[in-house]
């Protein structure tokens, strides 16, 4: 049975394989130029301000180059669950019932639980280590740029993806592995629901795009219970006009769930008081004052509520995320085990 | 004569629609067994339900006395050639050996060389690009060759030529002779099984109409032709299974198991196409006057 779903699945295998390697050649090749930029910097034992120069001197050198790839390498880990899925789970058994090859290979001496337990099994963990294997080498890679990314203030937009942003939580750690044995998955099930390989994919593709797209937005900032401060009202984004924190002092890598205004008296606010909504900038013509907005809230005592998800909580985070994954792989392979033994075909 | 396929009562449903009901039948061991119906009788739902493709809705199955893909060991006794052959496209004839070879314990290497080389079958041609006889060919090969106790075979020669068919179904009878097994193929061409089988089953409308060993039903079944009479008024023992009149003669396909003495009747043989059209247009008769009487219940 090895053999046979090795037989079956080489040439996918052997696809995937190239492309693994070919990404690896290309960031062997940029990887060290991009070690030696950041070996140049001074970001190395650096305090303070000196580090956000630093990190921004180093954005500044690298070049077209490295940009590409480093957008090209988190795009290509997102996206490999769902390749992977579409190419490998969708046909797995609905291309056997096109073909109606399933009378040939559930009437050989070998039960269909079990033709199905090492198809499934033996894919799946090949899908898991590709994506697994396209994302550590891009972490090894991106380490220079992620160190920077650590340090840097107020960077470029490009650079400025910290730990938990939804693209790179999903794309670092062990994540990836529960994406892959997902998307692997579902694309199996659904393969095993349509008997079709074309309708398979395009439904696969679909709910695992609506996945992504919820996890981050709905369903990652409640895995994990958050903590609580309240902060001077410097935390807030007033620069722009905002009322929303945009950083968490003492912790720059936070991830900021909520954030909420408080006055003195400790109720939400929503706008900028009337009282400090006419100050001014320093140095703008016919200022009334001195003061930011933000040093003005701050004399009177506004202040800024915040929970937020510290650095701490990154692994468990993945963890849990990579657990619940995991878990509906094995939900959608034991719906597909069960599908086929009913025995309906 | 102990049965290699027992069926009680089966019925197997697609959504709401049953295909097979209530089917009860025994397929002997020791027979190259016809398993013979129109389209849409349930030959190929019967056949995916021995073989356990498929799990009955009603009733019981029993093959080689055990229940069909209950384990690796009766997978193991039962040869399958499902309908159009399928085979891996992808997959080379070698492949295909090896595939044999890794999933069936009872493999037989040298039946399976030696049928490859003497159906001139190169190893290392992709199955996708073999013609429909050399598809079929290799798709037997497959289930010969691990040496099952039963081979069933749905509608093997449907899609083949007629050298095809002739090709296919002589060696066919070459591997039953060599290896002494039961074997179940279905058609809906009596003159294909003609030449092969020795024990015949007609399925019509998921009912048996007829069983029994080809010779024995070919000496019971005449078929008589004289002046223009009414079938009703025929001795007992002698059972009409199909009639034909015109102005002045009369033809009666008739069961019985002694002899025909009236001299009125000229009796001779009946081929075993008649035989079998005759038993499912009496089916197919059945159907329709009982749909005639339903409509006027109705009226």
């Amino acid at each position: 049975m090895i053999w046979l779903t090795w037989r079956q699945f080489r040439v996918q295998a052997l696809t995937a394989a190239a492309a693994l390697a070919a990404f690896a050649i290309l960031l062997a090749v940029t990887g060290p130029h991009l070690a030696s930029l950041y070996a140049a910097s001074k970001i190395t034992g650096c305090h303070g301000f000196a580090c956000g120069n630093a990190a921004n001197a180093f954005f500044g050198q690298l070049a077209g180059l490295d940009t590409v790839v480093y957008l090209l390498g988190i795009g290509l880990i997102l996206a490999a669950p769902a390749i992977i899925g579409i190419f490998w789970g969708a046909p797995l058994i609905a291309r056997e019932f096109e073909a109606r090859t399933f009378n040939l290979a559930w009437t050989q001496g070998v039960t269909r639980t079990q033709w199905l337990a090492v198809k499934l099994a033996l894919t799946c963990l090949a899908a898991m280590a590709v994506t697994e294997a396209l994302s550590l080498i891009y972490v090894w890679w991106a380490n220079p740029i992620s160190k920077a990314i650590g340090v840097s203030v107020g960077g470029p937009q490009l650079f400025s993806q910290g730990v938990f942003s939804s693209v790179s939580f999903a794309s670092h750690g062990i994540t990836p592995l529960g994406y892959a044995a997902f998307a692997f998955t579902l694309a199996t099930a659904v393969g095993v629901l349509t008997r079709r390989v074309l309708p398979a994919m395009a439904i696969t593709l679909a709910i695992f795009a609506a996945v992504q797209l919820a996890m981050p937005l709905w369903i990652r900032p409640h895995l994990t219970p958050p903590s609580h401060t309240v902060a001077g009202i410097f935390a807030a984004d007033l620069a722009y006009g905002s009322l929303t924190a945009d950083v968490v002092p003492g912790h720059p890598d936070a991830w900021i769930l909520s954030s909420q205004a408080l006055n003195p008296a400790g109720q939400p606010v929503t706008s900028i008081p009337a009282a400090c909504s006419s100050v001014s900038y320093p140095g703008q013509k016919g200022g009334a004052s001195a003061l930011t907005p933000a040093q003005c809230m701050q004399s009177h005592g506004y202040r800024e509520a915040i929970s937020y998800l510290p650095t701490s909580r990154y692994w468990p985070l993945q963890w849990t995320e990579t657990g619940i994954f995991l878990a509906l792989a094995v939900a959608l392979a034991g719906f597909c085990f069960w599908w086929l033994g009913r025995r309906r075909i | 004569m102990s049965a290699v396929i027992a069926a009680d009562g089966l019925g197997k449903r697609y959504r709401r629609k049953w295909a097979l009901t209530d089917c009860t039948l025994s397929v002997p061991a020791g027979h190259v067994v016809g398993l013979v119906g129109p389209n849409g009788a349930g030959k190929t739902t019967l056949l995916s339900l021995a073989t356990g493709l498929l799990a009955p809705d009603a009733g019981t199955i029993e093959v080689l006395g055990g229940r069909p893909a209950a384990g690796p060991a009766q997978l193991a006794r039962v040869g399958f050639l499902a309908q159009d052959a399928p085979v891996y496209a992808g997959l080379s004839v070698a492949d295909h050996l090896k595939l044999g070879a890794r999933l069936n314990p009872g493999w037989d290497t040298g039946l399976a060389r030696g049928r490859v080389d003497r159906l001139d079958l190169d190893p290392g041609q992709k199955a996708g690009t073999l013609s429909g006889g050399q598809r079929a060919q290799l798709a037997l090969t497959l289930a010969v060759a691990k040496r099952p106790e039963l081979l069933i075979l749905d509608e093997p020669v449907a899609s083949l030529d007629p050298l095809a068919r002739r090709e296919f179904l002589q060696d066919l009878m070459e591997a039953v002779a060599e290896q002494e097994l039961s074997v179940v193929l279905s058609s809906h061409l009596v003159a294909d099984l003609e030449r092969v089988c020795d024990y015949l089953i007609v399925l019509v409308a998921s009912r048996v109409r007829v069983a029994g060993p080809v010779d024995e039903l070919l000496a019971v079944h005449h078929l008589l032709s004289g002046p223009r009479r009414d079938p009703a008024t025929l001795p007992d023992g002698l059972e009409v299974i199909s009639a034909s009149h015109t102005d002045v003669q009369t033809t009666l396909l008739v069961r019985t198991s002694g002899p025909v003495l009236d001299p009125a009747w000229t009796v001779s043989e009946v081929a075993l196409e008649d035989l079998v059209l005759a038993y499912m247009s009496q089916a197919a008769g059945r159907r329709r006057r009982d749909n005639r009487r339903h409509l006027e219940v109705q009226k």
